[in-house]
């Protein structure tokens, strides 16, 4: 891969996190797109923001005004398709690269800028850029001695598992925290997201999508700041690394429907039902499968962190 | 005949049965029927996620829990995996009999109160044994066969489990050993069933056919010429039985050239990680593109080559209909679904009926067979190439394919058990 390659792909990649990030702000065609606001909100100079502007700008997803700067044309929450259609995120930045391999296990959990260099055939200014907006999600953190580890992913179905624990512990007490507030606009582009997707056939994808966005729109709501800053991290963790367990179209129906009951429930303002109606979506949403079964046995049930009987030198979770 | 009838699916504790069913069930609620799922513990919410209602049997005492049992299985059974098909009689199908026995009796006086719960007017039962309440309940029963049509004893098929053709000369050897490995079992059974005054079953058979229905799943491709045919009133061939899933994105893989290979040996062969390892460290040295379902255990892997994804559980039907070979241990249900979809199987069993269905790929031109493990990594890779080169098979599968989509096995089955309900 050549410079300007590279280069272009770190454009592609923070466009769409660009994108991303201009949905989960609301913002509404016409607003303005301040450089350096989405420059440091990436970690980033202001000159691969203007790279992303440009590419968007070409694709007609926002446009530049003189003297202005650059204002969106679409509806982030609305235009789903735009963003979908958007160069996939593997074919995105480095930074979104590192991410994925490490998501299918390419990547231990620790790393180092000179392996990266190796392995990417990438300069070390593209490595650490790539690594100083991975942090900026909290996605790595610096370790002493010219490391890198990724923090918790949820990229297996036991971090899966941890993380709907995590949420079944905040999410229904974020709601009962006094002064819960729900955002009636974007309360409406969710329940129109759901509906909408409830007539037709539910992929994975789109599923994923629309219960972060559910679930952030919550978290925005919720009356005790902290809870609803850790949960929007988490959410975010959520929407950029969470693997597809498999779960069967009739399930993503049902969820979706539990979505707008709980947004029903939130709009008349019962908080308490509502924070029990989250419980129960929760734990509904648990993976139950056995993790082995076997005629004569009973079924292996799918609790806590395996590695295997016999995985020799591999052992570990990833170290 | 009831608007709305109620069909109670009774699948054993395995995803084979498991997911054989809901194919079934998915066409029966097409139909209008209702299905409800007798559930074994630990495949709970399982059925739901398809949308069908579950009924739970109680969990049976145990001494320890499932956890440290798996332990002890799989420190005692991982070996015997290695073993040849006559080897793993004493070792693990007579210890797995047991176990079978075991459960059916623990669960007979729960599954009596649970079927008078639900009232069916259908039982589907797809197991290996028989549970005398289900006879007792009062309504026509169906029994499938979703194992290999080996577990239907004939002259000209197989010895069920053997692994061996059904004229080999160690034929006989085989079937002497299969009655002692099962003879405590088959003995303990026999006089549970007379107890509940149903009639005795000939050695090493723990399940009898139905009067009223049973349906094989044994594609025309995989069907063996009997001396004693079977009685077509009373018994139906699936074409295959696939169940409706969620689509697999094929954006998922890494951006590699190359033939698709689907890799699954079920929830039991995902256990050993080592070997699955093993065989990864072979396929990144192909030119070809390798899914590869690990089940609960992806967190034994690291340095996963670039050409290779791993999953805890992937839409089978929808990644098998995009690959071009399908590497599994020969579950019955897997063997089908690659028939289904037209796609070449490399068999590399571990136990049960994967034995006959490695021999049986071979006897039909649809694929190939190796050990499990005993393999060098040139002969693996060589398996793998050979079969994705191979266009005469590849045209086979697809004139097979093609005529079993035309009348799909689960669709043929709820039109036969709702049948029943005019007889």
């Amino acid at each position: 891969m050549d410079r300007q390659d590279r280069i272009a792909k770190t454009h592609a990649g923070l466009a769409r996190r660009v994108l991303e990030q201009a949905r989960l702000l609301r913002l509404r065609p016409g607003d303005h797109l301040p450089e350096q606001a989405f420059a440091t909100a990436f970690g980033v100079s202001r000159t691969p923001i203007r790279g992303a502007y440009k590419l968007l700008e070409e694709n007609g997803l926002i446009e530049h005004r003189a003297t202005a700067g650059y204002f969106l044309l679409i509806d982030p929450a609305g235009d789903t398709a735009a963003l979908e259609s958007w160069p996939d995120r593997a074919q995105g930045g480095l930074a979104e690269t590192i991410l994925a391999d490490r998501a299918a296990r390419r990547l231990d959990g620790d790393i180092s800028v000179s392996f990266l260099i190796r392995r990417y055939a990438a300069t070390r200014t593209t490595v650490l850029n790539a690594l100083i907006i991975l942090q900026s999600d909290d996605i790595l953190t610096r370790v002493p001695g010219h490391a890198w580890r990724f923090r918790p992913l949820l990229d297996t179905p036991n971090a899966v598992a941890d993380s709907l624990q995590f949420r079944l512990i905040l999410e229904p007490a974020a709601i009962l925290a006094p002064g819960f507030h729900l955002d009636p606009a974007a309360a409406r582009a969710v329940r129109l997201g759901l509906q909408k997707a409830l007539t037709g056939r539910i992929g994975t994808a789109a599923f994923h999508r629309l219960d972060t966005d559910f679930h952030s729109l919550v978290a925005l709501g919720s009356g005790n700041r902290f809870a609803s800053d850790t949960l929007l991290a988490h959410h975010r963790l959520r929407q950029i690394t969470q693997k597809d367990l498999g779960t069967p179209e009739f399930r993503l129906r049902q969820s979706s429907e539990e979505h707008l009951t709980i947004l029903d429930s939130l709009e008349r303002r019962q908080f308490d039902v509502a924070a029990d109606q989250m419980a129960l979506h929760l734990r509904l949403s648990r993976n139950q499968r056995p993790d082995a079964a076997n005629r004569g046995s009973p079924p292996m049930p799918n609790t806590g962190p395996r590695t295997g009987p016999n995985t020799g030198p591999n052992t570990g979770p990833g170290r | 005949m009831k608007q709305n009838p109620v069909i109670a699916f009774f699948p054993e504790a395995s995803f084979g049965a498991a997911l054989n069913s809901v194919a079934i069930a998915q066409a029966l609620a097409r139909r209008g029927a209702v299905p409800v799922f007798i559930c074994h513990p630990g495949f709970t919410g399982v059925f739901a996620e398809y949308g069908f209602k579950e009924v739970h049997l109680p969990q049976p005492h145990q001494t320890g829990n499932a956890a440290d049992y798996w332990q002890a299985f799989i420190k005692r059974h991982l070996p015997h995996f290695q073993l040849t098909p006559l080897q793993q009689l004493p070792t693990y199908v007579g210890p797995t009999w047991e176990a079978i026995v075991d459960t059916a009796i623990a669960a007979e006086s729960a599954l009596g109160a649970t079927l008078a719960q639900i009232s069916p007017d259908i039982i589907v039962l797809d197991n290996v044994i028989m549970f005398p309440a289900i006879a007792r309940a009062g309504c026509p029963w169906v029994r499938v066969i979703s194992c290999a049509e080996t577990e239907l004893p004939d002259a000209n098929v197989p010895a069920f489990l053997s692994g061996m053709a059904a004229d080999d000369p160690g034929r006989p050897g085989f079937e002497v050993a299969y009655l002692a490995a099962t003879a405590t079992a088959h003995r303990r059974y026999g006089r549970f069933r007379r107890a509940r005054n149903l009639p005795p079953l000939p050695p090493g058979q723990f399940l009898e056919s139905s009067p009223d229905l049973n349906l094989l799943l044994a594609p025309d491709l995989l069907r063996h010429t009997r001396a004693t045919p079977l009685n077509p009133a009373t018994h139906l061939m699936l074409q295959g039985c696939v169940r409706d899933e969620g689509q697999f994105d094929l954006r998922l893989l890494p951006d590699h050239p190359g033939a698709l290979v689907y890799v699954s040996f079920g929830s039991l062969g995902a256990v050993d990680t080592g070997l699955m390892d093993r065989m990864i460290r072979v396929f990144a040295t192909i030119a070809a593109r390798f899914v590869v379902n690990v089940g609960a255990f992806s967190e034994a892997y690291r340095q996963v080559p670039d050409n290779v994804v791993l999953g805890a559980w992937f839409p089978q039907p929808s990644v098998v209909a995009q690959s071009d070979l399908f590497i599994h241990h020969g579950g019955n249900n897997s063997f089908c679904e690659a028939l289904y979809f037209g796609v070449p199987s490399l068999v590399m069993p571990y136990c049960w009926d994967g034995h006959d269905n490695a021999l049986r790929a071979v006897q039909t031109g649809v694929g190939g067979a190796l050990h499990r493990s005993d393999w060098a990594d040139a002969d693996f890779r060589t398996a793998i190439e050979t079969l994705l080169r191979d266009t005469a098979i590849r045209q086979k599968l697809a004139t097979a394919s093609a005529s079993m989509r035309q009348n799909p096995g689960n669709e043929a089955a709820a039109a036969a058990i709702l049948a029943l309900l005019h007889a």
